[in-house]
């Protein structure tokens, strides 16, 4: 056996051991616990967002403040068919991320539907 | 050609013009030429002094090259009042067609239109230059614009020129006034400040920090413009020798930069007038360039009342508000008004802005977040508190003399504590770090909110203590964000953003219980507008 140090070989390989947990961890682990707790809801006066694992945040956006919409694809997203809506207030975007391209467009239609009579800033 | 009705007759900056598309369309005043030629002055000079300088030095300051620089100085003032004419015969302006047009542009010519529903205000700006020649600046602002840059600018128009214009655009915007007198009457003064109260509020403006900055920025300047010898000949002669000298000097250092505030408070607000006719507000303010901007109650968003530190103790407040679509830049609230008594602010605010009067009482956080409010206080005063401790206790640093410490440990001697020695600058860590947690503990007595009649009250404290009168209906969104510490104590911040000047703003409420939050979420919702 290989020994570089002085250290034994169970001490020695303990960084690669954290190293590939924690791959597993940002790879695998996490990022199904975030998409279980991704959480919309299009009420007919408002906008419902609920994410996070560890810091959970809950968004109410109301229609009347929405200007526009987009839906946004990237190439790694077409590929998989997704996309992202994301809508415009005032004060900034907000977007609920990775719905298969046609609820996304379905959540941008209705959502600008239900705006289109709002005229307040 | 068409001649046109246009202002009445005996105005230079009201020169009717009939242009190919048959609009009447008018000229900026005469002033307008100077001020171009000097903007262009002023850019080329910039951009030439530092080579002219220098090609000036290398030659040596003959006769010859003094004449040389003149003749071109003369030459780059003939140019630029060329262009200045130029550009002010290239300058129209008309109203027509429920859109505001501007054509500028001598080489690349421009034609911007604006429709009057889209403007949000039109506001006035006079400079030393508009000022001798009794002409204003009219800038018209559109509501998605803001910023440093204004939509549509015209350099100078006659003040009847400039009446006629906001009249004409305003008229397309608000209902039209009953009678004659009415639209005479004009804005009632809310409130006036007055020369003690500047004054008051230039000392109380905790802007040193620019100041100091400034200070800065100046050694630096010094420092490169003269040699090494030079700067170490003077600082030999100037430099302290003793502590007394180190503290006499940072104390007209800070000295000098309190005055600097003080001018700079009063340059910028000096005779500040806020007015309201109707559904407008009207400030007005300053003292070598007179502004006169125009706030639409309908764009108030949010109104803060900050009391700073150096106020609060005097019971004085200074008041902005977060404006969509208006304001320097995205998040930058605007002044409502720079000084004025804290328990005088409902009273002012129910004259200026009623949407955002009533002081109702706040409900205060409850006190498992008191902890958290004292941790993050110590953990933000951390790096200080270190540095300024290993300074202390380890006595010189890269040669910089520190007070009471000479070469192998400070002169404050040491201190018999728990039977040995301690130096007395050791002791200074948990001195602060005392300190730090009772500012924590400070916020947290601060901190409260409130939702009355509609409208969320939030107030917190990071340095000044601020309280954010934010309607319901203003809200873009809001959100509740909890961090699994918050959870374990049933706490949770609060996060509502309003529009202000191109992007949003914050109200935040940090740590409060998470059945408060959850619950003044809901009750924000669309059902508590109108």
């Amino acid at each position: 056996m290989l020994r570089l140090t002085d250290v034994s070989f169970f001490i020695g390989i303990l960084p690669a051991v954290a190293a590939v947990a924690l791959l597993l961890l940002m790879v695998v682990v996490a990022p199904t616990l975030r998409w279980r707790r991704w959480r919309y809801e299009i009420r007919p006066d408002e906008v419902d967002l609920q994410r996070g694992i560890l810091w959970i945040s809950r968004t109410l956006v109301p229609l009347a403040r929405i200007q526009h919409v987009d839906t946004r694809s990237g190439p790694l997203q077409r590929r998989f068919g997704l996309a992202t809506v994301v809508f415009y207030t005032a004060a900034g975007a907000n977007q609920i991320p990775e719905l298969s391209a046609p609820v996304a467009a379905g959540v941008r239609d209705r959502i600008a539907a239900l705006t289109r009579f709002q005229d307040e800033l | 050609m068409n001649s046109e009705a246009g202002p009445p007759s005996g105005d230079p900056g009201g020169t009717p013009e009939g242009t190919s598309i048959d609009k009447p369309s008018r000229r900026l005043h005469p002033a307008a030429m100077l001020i171009g030629a000097l903007r262009t002055v002023r850019r080329w000079v910039g951009a030439l002094v530092i080579p002219g300088g220098a090609f000036l030095a290398s030659q040596g300051f003959g006769v010859r090259t003094i004449i040389f620089a003149l003749a071109g100085v003369i030459v780059v003032a003939a140019l630029a009042a060329v262009w200045g004419f130029l550009s002010w015969r290239a300058t129209t302006y008309v109203v027509w067609g429920g859109a505001f047009h501007l054509r500028q542009g001598v080489v690349q010519k421009n034609e911007r239109t604006i429709p009057l529903d889209h403007v949000q205000s039109v506001d006035t700006v006079q400079g030393v230059i508009q000022r001798l020649f009794g002409v204003v600046e009219v800038r018209v602002e559109t509501a998605g614009g803001g910023g440093n840059d204004p939509d549509a600018s015209l350099s100078a128009l006659s003040r009847d020129a400039a009446g006629t214009l906001r009249r004409e655009i305003e008229s397309s915007r608000r209902e039209p006034a009953g009678t004659e007198e009415e639209e005479e009457a004009g804005p009632d003064v809310v409130r006036k400040l007055a020369t003690r109260e500047l004054l008051i509020a230039g000392a109380t403006s905790g802007q040193i920090g620019v100041a100091l900055s400034l200070v800065a920025v100046v050694s630096q300047l010094f420092d490169e413009f003269f040699s090494e010898a030079f700067v170490e000949r003077v600082v030999s002669s100037f430099a302290p020798r003793s502590v007394t000298a180190v503290l006499l000097f940072a104390a007209a250092l800070g000295l000098f930069a309190w005055l600097l505030a003080i001018a700079g408070t009063v340059l910028a607000h000096a005779g500040f007038t806020l007015s309201r006719d109707g559904d407008y507000l009207y400030i007005r303010r300053g003292l070598l360039e007179r502004r006169e901007a125009t706030i639409p109650l309908s764009r108030i968003q949010a109104v803060r009342v900050v009391e700073g530190v150096l106020r609060q103790p005097f019971g004085l407040a200074a008041l902005r508000v977060e404006s969509a679509g208006y304001g320097e830049n995205a998040g930058v609230s605007t002044v409502l008004f720079p000084l004025l008594p804290r328990r005088e602010v409902d009273e002012f605010l129910r004259a200026a802005a009623p949407e955002f009067a009533g002081e109702p009482s706040l409900e205060r956080l409850p006190s498992r977040a008191l902890r958290r409010y004292v941790f993050r206080a110590i953990l933000s005063a951390a790096p200080l508190v270190v540095v300024v401790a290993a300074v202390a206790v380890f006595g010189l640093y890269a040669g910089l003399p520190v007070p009471g410490c000479g070469a192998g440990g400070c002169g404050f001697g040491t201190v018999s504590l728990f039977a040995s020695e301690v130096p007395v600058g050791a002791l200074l860590a948990p001195l602060l770090f005392v300190l730090a947690g009772f500012y924590g503990w400070l916020q947290f007595r601060d901190a409260g909110w409130m939702l009355s009649g509609g409208r969320l009250v939030a107030r917190s404290r990071i340095l000044a203590r601020i309280t954010t009168i934010a309607p319901g209906r203003r809200l873009q969104s809001r959100s509740v964000v909890s961090s699994p510490f918050q959870r374990r104590l049933r706490l949770a911040t609060l996060q509502a953003r309003v529009a202000s000047g191109g992007g949003g703003a914050e109200v935040r409420v940090v740590d409060l219980g998470s059945d408060a939050a959850r619950s003044l979420v809901e009750r924000l919702g669309p059902v508590s507008y109108p």
